[in-house]
């Protein structure tokens, strides 16, 4: 097989077993998600699903590769898919996803294998490591409360001892075995998910994190500490001159060059042709700085430091305390990247952090949070924005102290029990809206298909396809007076890309009469099956793809839509295109809907907070213009500021019917329709479904 | 650099030994061109002709993706592996900068031992090749002596344990699985951020790694430092 490795490996924590799964068996899902979804279905679709929880043995965790995993196809090589039932999700623990980049993936390959398939709970901390083809069950009780930086540490101090060392080599076994040069890829918990907070993450080296759904919790729900992988294989590729030359290629024409002035075309740096520059929200540690990228990436968004505070750290992380921090002192402090390292080390939520406090906050300044308050407190919430209070907070969300015990079940749980949610979730306090995450800094009520996005799936969506667009508009007007790109161009270009609905431009129309339309039904639907499969199954990382405009060429159209099936078919030997992927992801979505309705989801569930159709939005982190594109009833194109405004509850609702009936599903419950299923080839879903009367009717 | 031995400064086997340990003045044709490189000085010094090529790499400036590694893998061997990998990035996640990241390539040592303990010729200067120290796999016989002569810890001749034999950069001399342009390496032309240059002059070097800026003022503007 050409870019697979035809094995996942499959560990029974239970029994202390492994065995592989064939991947031959789900290679028409593609890898990543695809993989995952699939064999979750096998192994779990006739469980309690209606009842499991994320913590509950019966759960089953996949870490999911895909065959372009630890290949040079740029920015495709360093990302992991972690699927299971989630910890953090309000009503309902729902089937749901995160990912995390790094090396991981590529070791895991290196090592033979395409994931890994976690089932049952191992009865003391344990420590799994995975050796080329050897794995071990190894005994953590000594690793067991060390932090996530500290576990890692602690376990190549052990390897390193363990190991043979041959002229600096690392020798696994025998002369004629294989040798590396790399320490162990690991992906750890820290106190988070040991002491299953629904805070828990995943963290990888310094700073590569599955971070949303509660997957630490998971992993220490199942006595689960770390997974470490050092592989010194090789992966097959169909016709190698074709990928080094398409990596060529694409970094002559579409990549950022070395050492070349930045384009003044773009201001903002995102996409494909960004350079290889840090993306921090806060002031960077102090001294000198390197560059640093997942495995495999064009140009890079991280960095580490001569302070070695933060490494690898970028985005949301650094920004998770920035609010704070000004709030305390004026101006962003050192107190913000501290923050960061902190929430790293203690593997928690960086997203749930900041929506927490910010509500800690809002209860405090109404009086009901702090000592001796209707909600009591030793959190001195004077001393937010500071150093120890992020450190006490992460305590109690860590390891359930004080309020931590009720905030550890997550925020909105916390609040229900406060007896605060229908109030909170009312007047927007609580800015949690949908699943019991937080908002993600873009306002369901201006980008209307990150919000729609959310509420028709599982989770907070974290796609950032047509968001980057309106990054980039959004600086550029602010600086230059005038966006890059125009209105027109922004809905043109990218929808020239989104197959099968190419030519509507108005999926892109953001202007509120056509927010409830087919229009943005088909935006949707393309944004949930797109995302579905190339990036979250053939793992195109978010930050870089789609490239759909591109500073770098003259006419500003970016390589999506034409290269991402060129690297596939060059390593895999495949005949992929690019609609055929959307498809793999349409397939991939609808069974996903499958296990959700195993769940007990329903359409009614589906909906926002109260304050997204009660309150207009005023403002975002970065104030009160948000820019998206709008057609007026000329036909003109303009960007207009989408603040300002509520979502309509009775239009919401108009506009899922008109969603689930463009996905072919019944628009009275939401669930899949045989009709649909079994076009998509999955008759035995329909099955499933149909036994237990969650069938949607045609 | 590092002298393993505890002997002399030049390394290279003596014309004593090696008439020695070919059994004699009867040298076939077989030997003749590893012993055309050889330029027979006094009895215990034997100098190579100098490579006329030498790669380098700014460490301050690499991005650790792993992407010359991969490169390598695939030029020579048509798969992606970092053990094959002619050129070697090792990091520290938590280190601090600029001690998280190393890289290891070979560095085309004038002495060559790798290429003197070699016992058939395996390992030799191709001076087809601009003098680029390099191994022959057909007559490699994988005694492994060429990577515990290599000077550094990390030792630049590396053991192909998938098809037994020994392997070094050849500053991509023979490429099969890539039809590249003349004078390139597939290291340096996939390196996202310019971190790996090429020069014919030796350069200078320190047991640190060779000395290299390939830093400017473009680079300064993404906030990184270029001293």
């Amino acid at each position: 097989m050409n870019g697979y490795q035809g094995q996942i490996l499959h560990l029974d924590l239970t029994r202390r077993e492994y065995s592989a799964i064939d991947t031959e068996k789900y290679i028409d899902w593609g890898g990543g998600h695809g993989l995952g979804s699939a064999v979750f279905w096998d192994l779990c679709k006739d469980k309690d699903l209606a009842n499991m929880r994320g913590i509950d043995p019966e759960n089953v965790v996949t870490l999911m590769t895909s065959p372009l995993s630890g290949t040079l196809v740029p920015s495709a090589s360093g990302r992991v898919e972690v699927q299971g039932i989630g910890y953090q999700q309000y009503p309902v623990n729902w089937f749901t996803r995160s990912n995390f980049g790094g090396r991981f993936g590529g070791q895991l390959k290196y090592a033979g294998w395409d994931g890994i398939v976690v089932e049952g709970k191992a009865d003391t901390p344990t420590w799994v490591e995975i050796t080329d083809g050897e794995v071990a069950f190894r005994d953590a009780g000594d690793l067991w409360g060390k932090d996530t930086q500290d576990t890692q540490k602690a376990i190549w101090d052990v390897q390193s001892e363990e190991l043979l060392g041959l002229h600096g080599w690392t020798e696994l076994g025998g002369r004629d075995t294989g040798r590396s040069s790399q320490r162990s890829a690991i992906v750890t918990i820290g106190p988070a998910g040991e002491n299953l907070s629904a805070f828990g993450c995943l963290i990888h080296d310094a700073g590569n994190a599955s971070g949303q759904c509660g997957f630490g919790a998971v992993f220490g729900s199942k006595n689960l500490k770390a997974i470490s992988v050092l592989g010194t294989g090789s992966i097959s590729i169909a016709d190698p001159g074709a990928l080094l030359q398409a990596r060529l290629a694409a970094k002559e024409l579409y990549a950022q060059q070395p050492d070349a002035p930045l384009s003044e075309a773009g201001v903002l740096g995102v996409g494909f042709g960004a350079p290889p520059k840090p993306s921090l929200f806060c002031p960077p540690p102090p001294g000198a700085s390197g560059p640093q990228s997942c495995q495999g990436c064009i140009n890079g968004c991280r960095a580490r430091w001569e302070s070695a505070i933060a490494n690898e750290s970028s985005c949301q992380e650094t920004g998770c305390y920035v609010v704070f921090d000004v709030i305390a002192h004026g101006q962003p402090t050192d107190a913000s990247i501290q923050a960061t390292d902190l929430v790293q080390r203690y593997g928690v939520n960086s997203y749930e952090t900041e929506g927490c406090l910010k509500y800690l906050l809002s209860l405090n300044m109404k009086g009901l949070l702090g000592a001796g308050k209707a909600i009591n407190t030793s959190l001195n919430m004077d001393r937010l924005g500071e150093v120890d209070f992020i450190k006490d907070f992460l305590d109690m969300v860590a390891y359930r102290k004080d309020i931590g015990e009720d905030l550890a079940e997550g925020t909105v749980r916390a609040s229900i029990k406060w007896g605060r949610y229908e109030e909170d979730s009312a007047d927007g306090s609580l800015g949690f809206p949908y699943w019991g995450m937080v908002e993600h800094g873009y306002d369901s009520r201006a980008e209307i298909e990150w919000g729609y996005g959310s509420i028709v799936g599982d989770r907070d969506i974290n796609e950032h396809c047509f968001n980057w667009l309106m990054w980039e508009s959004f600086v550029s007007i602010g600086m230059t007076g005038a966006p890059s790109f125009s209105a027109e161009e922004f809905a043109k270009i990218a929808t020239d890309k989104m197959a099968p609905y190419a030519g509507d431009m108005k999926m892109l129309d953001y202007g509120t009469p056509n927010l409830y339309s087919e229009h943005i039904a088909k935006l949707v639907a393309w944004h949930r099956h797109y995302s579905r499969f190339w990036k979250q199954s053939a793992l195109y990382c978010d930050f870089r793809y789609p490239d759909f405009i591109n500073f770098h060429r003259g006419d500003k159209i970016g390589l999506s839509g034409q290269m991402e099936h060129e690297f596939w078919n060059a390593v895999t030997g495949g005949d992929m295109t690019w609609e055929k992927g959307i498809e793999i992801g349409r397939r991939i979505w609808n069974l996903d809907n499958a296990i959700w309705t195993l769940q007990g989801r329903h359409r009614d569930m589906a909906k926002f907070a109260k304050y997204v159709y009660l309150h207009p939005a005023e403002e975002w982190h970065m104030g009160s213009f948000y820019p998206m594109p709008v057609q007026d009833e000329a036909g003109q194109w303009q960007y207009a500021n989408v603040m300002g405004r509520n979502l309509d509850e009775a239009g919401v609702e108009e506009w899922k019917t008109l969603f689930y009936k463009l996905e072919g599903w019944d628009a009275q419950t939401g669930w899949p329709t045989r009709a649909t299923l079994e076009a998509l080839e999955l008759p035995e879903v329909a099955d499933k479904l149909e036994s237990v009367q969650k069938l949607g009717a045609a | 650099m590092e002298d393993k031995e505890g002997t002399t400064q030049q390394t290279g086997i003596s014309r004593r030994q090696l008439v020695a340990g070919f059994g004699g003045i009867a040298l076939g044709a077989a030997f003749a061109a590893p012993i055309v490189q050889m330029f027979i000085l006094p009895d215990d010094v034997i100098a190579f002709a100098a490579s006329e090529g030498y790669l380098l790499v700014d460490r301050k400036k690499c991005q650790g993706c792993n992407t010359c590694m991969m490169a390598c893998s695939l030029a020579h061997h048509g798969v992606q592996s970092l053990s094959l990998a002619r050129i070697q990035v090792t990091q520290d996640p938590f280190a601090a900068f600029p001690n998280d990241r190393q890289i290891d390539q070979c560095r085309q040592c004038p002495g060559a031992p790798c290429v003197s303990v070699c016992p058939t010729g395996a390992n030799h200067i191709d001076a087809g090749n601009g003098n680029v120290r390099t191994i022959d796999r057909r007559k490699c016989i994988g005694c492994q002596a060429c990577v515990a002569a290599c000077p550094f810890n990390l030792s630049r001749a590396i053991w192909n344990g998938d098809e037994k034999h020994a392997q070094k950069c050849d500053l991509c001399a023979d490429t099969p699985f890539w039809d590249k342009p003349v004078g390139e390496q597939a290291c340096r032309a996939v390196c996202p951020t310019g971190a790996i240059s090429f020069t014919e002059e030796i350069p200078i070097q320190t047991d640190a790694g060779y000395e290299v800026n390939l830093r400017g003022e473009n680079w300064a503007a993404l906030g990184f430092p270029i001293d």
